[in-house]
Order: structure tokens, then C-alpha cells, then sequence
């Protein structure tokens, strides 16, 4: 026997499984976190779920705290991102050259991309120990430093060190981009630029990031909107300290949900998270472009 | 268990490993699965507490056939409140649970907990009890009582008896805050590289615990059980506690403000600090880490403050709790930690099991030859003396203040730290004390607001 | 070659080399270290080379349950967090396979679905897509959590497949379509101008093609899967359920930390991504050119 489907029954078929699932696990948790945000949930009584409408929004408005890690989630991400660009073009380039061996390299220092968050925030929490840590330590021996860096006890030392954190595990990620642009820029282009007597710098200004330009717009806005709702890598380096110095709207989020038995704080926040994220995606969606051509290649 | 045999089990596991890795949960443990019991799952506090007690539990578990096997989990670091709160609020709590008492007042004010008088009468609780401990103390509420008492732990003064001596900076036993604040001066002057005093100052629970200590000392305190629980936290006396943690803070190392238990006890252990605040713990580390520190490590009372003597420490009376709802463990739960409190045996394996850390709380298991043939009574007879038994008269914790009644917002409010970050602000914002514990008292005023209905009618 | 090149040469090297140990300093302190014994972890100054050699932390964790079950009732330890470490390892491994296999099979059918055949709706859903990958698993793991105990389905591995399925779908959906746009169209026509039925062309000619696309899906959720902390924390209890990420958090016991266990660990939990990363890294970076940042 042959079944012989049509092209709509096939198309519905593939389509299904998505709609199911879509439905079930990521439209269903997203409308229960909006109706969350306007009822007070104290989860160790779930049985009790009270409906309170603005006062959550209220709530988070007036907190002090919230407006900080505000703040304090756009120092984290702009200084992430400008190193991530930054040092992510930089070895890309460097990366991009012919050399024998370079795909050691390549791989060796795309690495840190696929370390588990535990595994990285756990070792630096030791390593950067001011008091046993071996980078304070090294940096004594070599005389670079005189006296022991804080680096997870001052706010200021404890952003830096979690925007480093964030840094060495994403940066990978902006040379994968950029490492995929480069190989498709045509090299005669440089050829011909050679000849016409332009040095290393002029190449790089008049032809490699006019190229880039369009790829580093889409990283850049990616990363951002990751890096501003990020909550592994703070959580599990400082837990927000000290004090509430590394808090952002993730970490406070998780805060008042589960260490204030706040749940319907907590989804209020996320919601306020997504209107944010929605502005995002509206900036990502004009600046590239995207969905513009909508002609099947 | 010797090299060899323990070799070829690992071998075996290895093979059954890559033979039927998925099986390997239902394989667990082939000498208990026969029949396949019941699993009750049971919380110790973070670190190994609960192991030994709820072996004993097992044991009681083969003697009546009762097809259950107790199973210890260990609660993460990272993890008291969220697996409290991700556990019940998905209806499936643990069989028993030993959490710090501020924990526990807050669940039994929430009605969370099965009351457990039938037990206590069973073991005989209230006779047994070490002089100084109320039943109610491990976590009483509204007359009846929701915990079994299982140990005590208070948090003292630990010093390196060798450099206070060296120095000439007197007996500790003696001292009040300023002799205490000015050995922590002298030490950190003449020895370069040591701290004079090491205490957590971080957004944790440590912290709040080390904090609130030297807030009943000055004679302040968070809320006032004994007057409707009205917030009182913004008294002179908090303030003075405040001035002199920031005194002290000059001669703590300059993490302290992130420092939680485990790096108060690293500094100490690791020979870092002369002096810190801490439980039993950093004395069972330096035995089993550093010999030379354990043995010129001595605990003491804290010292007094001048003006009101007081040398309160936060210690946590900790008792098991049985969850009350989605348990379908109770009757055997309390059957088994009875004869698990009954036996004089288990109660001194479990007390020894993390000496000095886990206090005996009944006087027979407190005076029973075991227990004192540990050989840390050898050499240490002074301290455990200290831990075990001079500091009772002194126990109260947050949920206790100053043993004026057990208070549940307590709880709560170690949820977020309340203390620690109002600390915090004066130590790392520069706020003013008064400026700081003003803060703090708003923080507080407003976790009674929100929770009326745990402590009114 | 010039002298001058083979300087320009020798300094790129240079240059190389530092930040590769820079970057991987971390891990190559995580490595020596699991490999000494307890007394010279803690030693001062601290060294990099161990100077004895031990297995001893991988033993400790590859040694499984029932070696401890056995020894326990006679010796009256308690089951350290260590023998849960194979359960850990299996748990992550089931949990990744299962995550992986269902969100590329869901994705790649729907993507192949929405750029090959019309139906309404059919603009709005890469955009849905891309935001849906945008929204962070902090927003997702509280209502996730309340979903998964209406289906009674905390602390079970599906809880943890389908949590991770929610989070890694909506970036493979808009990875493959954007994959499936790109493949042209005319093989599969002559296909079926010759008589193939659809199913059969997506079967012979579709997937080989998306080849690529299916990979790079593939290791970005993998790697999620692998990684996530946040929603195992949540949704996961007992000790033999949980993912490795949660589980050798049990290392720390509030007082102490056996940094000799949590650095094995953390070789033994980066080893299986980076051998993967090290035999996939070429279609990474095809994939996510082809798809994920293609403007």
C-alpha cells in the first residue's frame, strides 16, 4: 500500500508537532506568567492565589531595588558588549589568517562557549579568591600588583569581575559570527585593493568592516537583549552581592520569586522584562531588515 | 570495606554503567530494593548531618518490616529556600525535614507542620532536656509543639589561643567589647598578613545570624513577641551594634563583606585569622585539615557587652519537622524518629558524627560514656564544655530574640538577608549606622505588614 | 619567506599562544588540580603541577551508589553526594539526547513545512520565533514549574526535556527556516515532476541537504541543555534525579568544599561538549552563518 499525501496534509503534518508544543510549553507558561503578575502567590500555601491587579507592578515601581539593578543591568551589558565586539572582531581577524595551525587555535579558543556556566563561575569564585586565589597571588609574585585585589568584595570590583566572566564565556560566540562573515568576503577584493597600494589598516577600514557592519548590527543586538536578561553567570559568581551591587532585573526576579516567596512579584518583573524585550526585538527587527525579502530563495 | 573489594565494586558499577546506564536509578541499592520499598525522603541541614540519624531510622524501618527506606537528601548551599519552595508548592514534600529554627517557627506559623506532642511524650522530651532548653524553644507555636529536638548549635567566639598568649591580650573568657575590639586591633597590627578577626559580612544567612548576635548584646532586637511582634529594630542599642561591627570591620580581612559560612571557616582553618565567630564547625575542620590549628584552637562565650553583660549567641535549637500536607509518611516518620531519639546509641553516633558541631540536647546523651570517650574530650574537655553546655543560658537565635518568644517573621526575613544588607549599606553605601538600621527597620516593618495573618488572631 | 614575515609571523603566533592560555586558564587549573590529592590542594603558595599524581576524585565519582550502599550499613557513613555523580552524568545525558532529538525533528519539520508550502499565518511565525528566542528562561522557569505540577511532572527528567525543548525551539525553528530558504528549491521539483511523493522527497533529497542546518541546531541545543542550572534547579529534587550542573553544587556543603571532586567534576562535565565541539566546530560555524546571524 502507498500513502500518497497531499501537499496541504503533508504541510499540516510537519506543522503539528510545532503547534503542540508551541501551545503546551511556551504559549501556556508565558500567558500564566501574565495572569501571575496580577495575583499575590506565596508558593509554600499554592492553594491560595489571590487576585490583587496593579499592586505587584506597584510594588516593583517603588522598590528601590528594581531601578538599581535597572542601572545596574545596563552597566553590565553595555561594558559586556563593547568587549565582546571589541576582542570578539579582533580575534576573529586574527583567527581568519592562513597560518599552519590556526585551527588549534580556532578551536582552543572558541572553547570557553560550551563550558557549562556551573563549571566556569565555580572555578573563578576560587581563582579569583582575594585571599587564596592564585590569579591575586600571580599577580603579587610578577609585581603587578602591591596589595591583594577584592575582586568579588567591592560592587565595583564584583561587576568587573562578572562582566570578565561574561566576556571570556561569550565572546566565542561573536568570533563564531564574525569567523562565518569573513570567510565569505571574496579575497580578490583584497587583491585588488593591494594593488592599488592600500595598507593593512585601509584594507581593513575600507573593505573588512563595511562587511562586517551588517553582521556586527544583529550580534550586537542579540547579545544585548541575552546579556541585559542574563542570570546564570551573576547568580552563580556573586548570587547579586555584595550587597545588591550585581542585581539585575533576572537576578531580582528570582529574588523576590523564591527567597521572598514572592511569585507573583517575580512575574510581574518578567512581564516587565518582556515589554522591554518586545522594544528590542523591534529595534532588531529595523535595523536588519528582517522578513523584508520574503521570497523563498 | 578494603582497597581490593572496593575496587572490583567499582568495576562492577562501571560495567553495569556502560551495560544499562538508564537502569541505574532502579538498581540502586541492590541489599535494601528487595521487595522495593518505599522511598521517604528526608532533609538534613547542608552537610552531613542528617546521614546517621536516618540510618537509625532505617534501621528501625528493617526491625518492624515496615517496606520504607528512609533516604537523606542533602540540601545544597545554594538551595534552603528554593527547594523548600519548589517542593511545596509542588505538593511533594519531604517525610521530615531538620532546618534552622527560624525555618522551622515560620513553617509552623504557616500551619505547614504536623504537631508532633505524641513524639516528644514518646521519648520523654521535656524530661530529658539538657537544663536551659524548652520544649518550645525547637519550635512551639500557639501552645503546641511542631519539632522533636534533635541538637543545638551556638556560634562563639573561636580564637588561636597561642597568639592571643604571645601578645599578652588576657582571657578571653573575661573579655568585653572593648578588650575583645582592641585584641582584634593588636593582633591585626603586630601580625602582618592575619587577620585580627574574621566574621561574615555577606548577603547571606551567616551573616545575618553573626549580625543579630551582636544587635542582643547591645540589648536591641527585631521584633518584640512579647508586645504584638511590633518592629523595634531602629533602638540606640542597634545602632551601637552597627558602629561596632564597622570598629570590627577595620581588622577583618577585606572579603569579609561577601563571606559566608564556608569562607569564615576557610579563613580560620587556613590559618588566616587569629580570631572568628563561628559554630563547631572550624574546630571539626582544623581536626581533620590542620592539626596545628585545631590544636591551639580554644572557643569561648562571646564577650559581654559592657553596659548589659549580655553574651547572646545565635544558636540554632534545631528540632525535626514533619510536613503536614501531600505526606503519606507521618505515622511511620514519627514512629522512627522515636526510636531513633529513644536510643542513647544512635543519639551519640549522630552527635559525633560532626563533632563539635551538632550539640547534644538530651542530658543522657550529653553525659553517656560514648560520648565522652570522643577524643576530642581528650584535649578539648574547656571548649566542648563551652559549646555544649556554658552556652546555653545564652542560646537564642532570630527567631528567639533574647527567649522573649518564637517569632516567625524571622524566617522570612532571612530570605532576603534583611540584616546583612542593612549592614551592607553602612559598610559598603558609607550610610550612617542610624542611616542604615533606619533602612533595615523599614525592611522589617514591612515583612509584618505583608504577614499579619502569620502572627495576628 | 622575508625576515620581516617570518617576525610578523613569529609575533602572531605569540599573540596566539598568550591568549589561548589566558582563555583556557581556567580550565587547565580545573585539570591539574583534580589530579592532586587533598592535602596539596589548599597548599601555600599555591602550584599548578600536582606533585603526586592521583585518581583518587575520579575514582571517588565514578565509583556509583552501590558501592556506598553496601559499605554503609556496616560502616555507618552517610551516602556522600560523589556516589550520585554517575546518576547525574546519565540524567544530563538522557536529558540532552531527549531535548535534541525533539526540538531539531519539531523544528525541521516546521520549517520545511512553512517555506515550502502557503498557509495562513504563515509570515508571522519566524517572527514569533524570533522573539519567542529571545524571551530568557528566568520568564519561562516559574510558570514552567506551575505547568509541570499540574501534569505532576516535577522532578522527573521530562520535566526537565520539555523545559529545555521550550527554550531551545523557538532558535532552531528560525535557524532551519532560515536554512530551508536557502536551499534551492528545483531538485526537489524535478523530483516531483517525476512522481516522488513529498514525504519521500523530504526523506531523500530535503534532509541530506539540510544536513548542516540540523547539526548547528543540534550543538546549540546541546549545549543549552547541557549547561542549564536554573531550570534544574527548580524542577528537579531528589538527588538521583537531578542534571550534573545542580548536583555538584552538593560538592559545597556550607562549610566546605572538596575542590578536588568539583574540579574532576567539572573536566568530566566539559569533556563530552568539547570532544563533541571539537568534531561538529566546523558546522557551527557554517550553521550560524547560514542561519542564525544571516541579516
Amino acid at each position: 500500500m502507498r500513502l500518497r499525501l497531499s501537499d496541504r496534509q503533508v504541510g499540516i503534518l510537519f506543522m503539528l508537532p510545532l503547534l503542540v508544543t508551541a501551545a503546551a510549553f511556551i504559549v501556556w507558561p508565558v500567558a500564566e506568567a501574565i495572569r501571575l503578575a496580577f495575583y499575590r502567590y506565596n508558593p509554600l500555601r499554592p492553594d491560595d492565589l489571590i487576585w490583587v491587579g496593579l499592586d505587584n507592578f506597584e510594588r516593583i515601581l517603588d522598590d528601590p531595588l528594581f531601578w538599581d539593578s535597572f542601572r545596574q543591568a545596563l552597566v553590565w551589558t553595555g561594558w559586556s558588549i563593547l568587549f565582546q565586539t571589541v576582542l570578539g572582531v579582533g580575534l576573529a581577524l586574527l583567527l581568519h589568517t592562513a597560518l599552519p595551525g590556526i585551527a588549534i587555535f580556532r578551536g582552543l579558543l572558541l572553547f570557553p562557549y560550551i563550558v557549562p556556566t556551573v563549571v566556569i563561575a565555580l572555578n573563578w569564585r576560587w581563582i579569583f579568591n582575594s585571599e587564596i586565589g592564585i590569579v591575586n597571588h600571580a599577580l603579587l609574585r610578577l609585581g603587578v600588583i602591591s596589595d591583594n585585589i577584592a575582586w568579588l568584595s567591592t560592587p565595583d570590583m564584583a561587576m568587573a569581575s562578572a562582566i570578565l566572566l561574561n566576556v571570556w564565556k561569550y565572546t566565542p560566540f561573536v568570533i563564531i559570527c564574525v569567523l562565518a562573515r569573513l570567510q565569505t568576503i571574496p579575497t580578490e577584493l583584497y587583491d585588488a585593493a593591494k594593488v592599488d597600494g592600500a595598507g593593512a589598516v585601509r584594507r581593513f577600514l575600507d573593505i573588512t568592516l563595511p562587511m562586517l557592519k551588517e553582521v556586527l548590527v544583529v550580534v550586537i543586538v542579540f547579545r544585548t537583549i541575552w546579556t541585559f536578561n542574563k542570570f546564570e553567570e551573576i547568580y552563580l559568581l556573586t548570587r547579586g552581592g555584595p550587597g545588591t551591587s550585581t542585581f539585575n532585573l533576572a537576578v531580582y526576579a528570582f529574588e523576590e520569586g523564591m527567597a521572598n516567596l514572592r511569585l507573583g512579584v517575580a512575574a510581574a518583573t518578567g512581564v516587565i522584562m518582556i515589554a522591554l524585550l518586545l522594544a528590542g526585538t523591534i529595534v532588531y527587527v529595523r535595523v536588519s531588515g528582517f522578513g523584508r525579502e520574503e521570497k523563498p530563495a | 570495606m578494603t582497597a581490593s573489594t572496593r575496587l572490583s565494586a567499582t568495576r562492577r558499577r562501571l560495567l553495569q554503567g556502560a551495560g544499562g546506564a538508564a537502569l541505574a536509578a532502579g538498581l540502586a541499592a541492590p541489599a535494601i530494593a528487595q521487595g522495593g520499598p518505599r522511598v521517604a525522603r528526608v532533609w538534613g541541614e547542608p552537610g552531613p548531618y542528617g546521614g546517621v540519624f536516618v540510618q537509625g531510622m532505617n534501621e528501625w524501618a528493617q526491625r518492624n518490616n515496615a517496606n520504607i527506606r528512609f533516604e537523606v537528601e542533602q540540601i545544597p548551599w545554594d538551595g534552603v529556600t528554593v527547594k523548600l519552595t519548589t517542593d511545596l508548592a509542588a505538593r511533594r514534600p519531604p517525610a521530615l525535614i531538620s532546618v534552622e529554627s527560624p525555618i522551622a517557627y515560620q513553617l509552623a506559623a504557616e500551619g505547614l507542620l504536623e504537631p508532633v506532642d505524641d513524639v516528644n511524650t514518646a521519648i520523654r522530651a521535656k524530661e530529658r532536656l539538657i537544663e536551659g532548653f524548652t520544649l518550645e524553644q525547637f519550635g512551639g507555636w500557639k501552645g503546641t509543639n511542631y519539632a522533636v529536638p534533635v541538637h543545638h548549635q551556638p556560634c562563639l567566639l573561636v580564637v588561636q589561643q597561642d597568639i592571643i598568649d604571645e601578645l599578652g591580650l588576657g582571657n578571653p573568657a573575661q573579655w568585653t567589647w572593648e578588650e575583645f575590639a582592641n585584641a582584634a586591633r593588636t593582633i591585626t597590627e603586630k601580625k602582618p598578613g592575619l587577620a585580627g578577626y574574621t566574621m561574615a559580612l555577606g548577603r547571606n544567612l551567616c551573616a545575618d545570624y553573626q549580625i543579630t548576635q551582636l544587635i542582643w548584646q547591645a540589648g536591641g532586637m527585631t521584633w518584640d513577641p512579647a508586645d504584638q511582634f511590633k518592629t523595634v529594630f531602629d533602638s540606640p542599642a542597634t545602632v551601637e551594634a552597627f558602629e561596632f561591627i564597622r570598629r570590627l570591620n577595620a581588622y577583618m580581612p577585606r572579603a569579609a563583606i561577601e563571606f559566608s559560612f564556608l569562607q569564615v571557616v576557610d579563613q580560620h582553618v587556613t590559618g588566616r585569622t587569629a580570631m572568628s565567630a563561628y559554630w563547631g564547625r572550624t574546630m571539626g575542620r582544623a581536626a581533620e585539615e590542620a592539626k596545628p590549628i585545631f590544636e591551639r584552637m580554644e572557643y569561648y562565650l562571646n564577650p559581654a557587652h559592657p553596659r548589659t553583660g549580655g553574651r547572646w549567641s545565635w544558636t540554632d535549637i534545631n528540632g525535626w519537622i514533619i510536613p503536614a500536607r501531600d505526606n503519606p509518611f507521618i505515622r511511620e516518620v514519627k514512629e522512627a524518629v522515636a526510636y531513633v531519639s529513644n536510643s542513647v546509641d544512635w543519639m551519640v553516633r549522630y552527635s559525633q558524627s560532626l563533632m563539635p558541631n551538632v550539640g547534644p540536647v538530651f542530658k543522657d546523651v550529653a553525659s553517656a560514656p560514648a560520648m565522652l570517650a570522643h577524643p576530642f574530650y581528650q584535649t578539648k574537655k574547656r571548649t566542648l564544655d563551652v559549646i555544649f553546655e556554658r552556652s546555653v543560658p545564652h542560646a537564642c537565635n532570630t527567631g528567639l530574640e533574647l527567649k522573649k518568644g518564637v517569632n516567625p517573621l524571622a524566617g522570612i526575613a532571612h530570605g532576603s538577608s534583611v540584616w546583612a544588607q542593612a549592614v551592607q549599606r553602612m559598610l559598603l553605601n558609607n550610610e550612617a549606622p542610624k542611616a542604615a538600621v533606619e533602612w533595615g527597620h523599614r525592611q522589617f516593618e514591612s515583612i509584618r505588614r505583608d504577614n499579619r495573618r502569620l502572627i495576628g488572631g | 619567506m622575508s625576515a620581516r614575515e617570518i617576525a610578523g609571523r613569529t609575533a602572531l603566533y605569540a599573540v596566539l599562544a598568550a591568549v589561548t592560555v589566558l582563555v583556557c586558564f581556567p580550565l587547565i587549573w580545573a585539570f591539574f588540580t583534580s589530579m592532586k590529592p587533598k592535602e596539596e590542594i589548599f597548599l601555600w603558595p599555591p602550584t599548578l603541577w600536582p606533585e603526586t599524581w592521583t585518581l583518587e576524585n575520579y575514582r571517588a565519582l565514578l565509583e556509583g551508589r552501590d558501592a556506598y550502599f553496601q559499605a554503609g550499613a556496616a560502616s555507618g557513613t552517610a551516602v556522600p553526594p560523589s556516589a550520585f555523580f554517575l546518576d547525574w552524568f546519565v540524567n544530563s545525558l538522557i536529558v540532552t539526547t531527549g531535548t535534541t532529538v525533539i526540538s531539531t525533528a519539531v523544528s525541521t519539520l516546521a520549517a520545511y513545512s512553512l517555506t515550502r508550502f502557503r498557509f495562513p499565518g504563515q509570515r508571522a511565525v519566524p517572527y514569533l520565533a524570533l522573539v519567542g528566542y529571545m524571551v530568557p528562561s528566568i520568564i519561562f522557569v516559574f510558570p514552567m514549574f506551575l505547568v509541570m505540577v499540574e501534569f505532576r511532572l516535577t522532578d522527573t527528567l521530562l520535566s526537565l526535556i520539555l523545559g529545555y525543548v521550550c527554550i531551545t525551539l523557538p532558535f532552531c525553528m528560525w535557524l532551519m527556516w532560515a536554512f530551508f530558504r536557502g536551499v534551492p528549491i528545483e531538485i526537489e521539483e524535478a523530483a516531483l515532476v517525476d512522481g516522488a511523493s513529498r514525504l519521500r522527497v523530504f526523506w531523500e533529497i530535503v534532509l541530506p541537504t539540510a544536513w548542516p542546518g540540523i547539526v548547528a541546531a543540534a550543538i546549540f541545543t546541546l549545549i543549552v541543555s547541557w549547561n542549564d542550572y536554573l531550570f534544574g534547579r527548580v524542577f528537579m529534587n531528589s538527588m538521583e534525579n537531578l542534571p550534573l550542573t545542580v548536583g555538584v553544587m552538593h560538592f559545597f556543603d556550607g562549610t566546605h568544599v572538596d575542590w578536588g571532586l568539583m574540579m574532576a567534576s567539572s573536566v568530566l562535565m566539559t569533556v563530552p561538549m568539547a570532544l563533541l565541539f571539537m568534531l561538529l566546530q566546523r558546522h557551527l560555524v557554517a550553521g550560524f552563518g547560514a542561519g542564525a546571524v544571516k541579516g
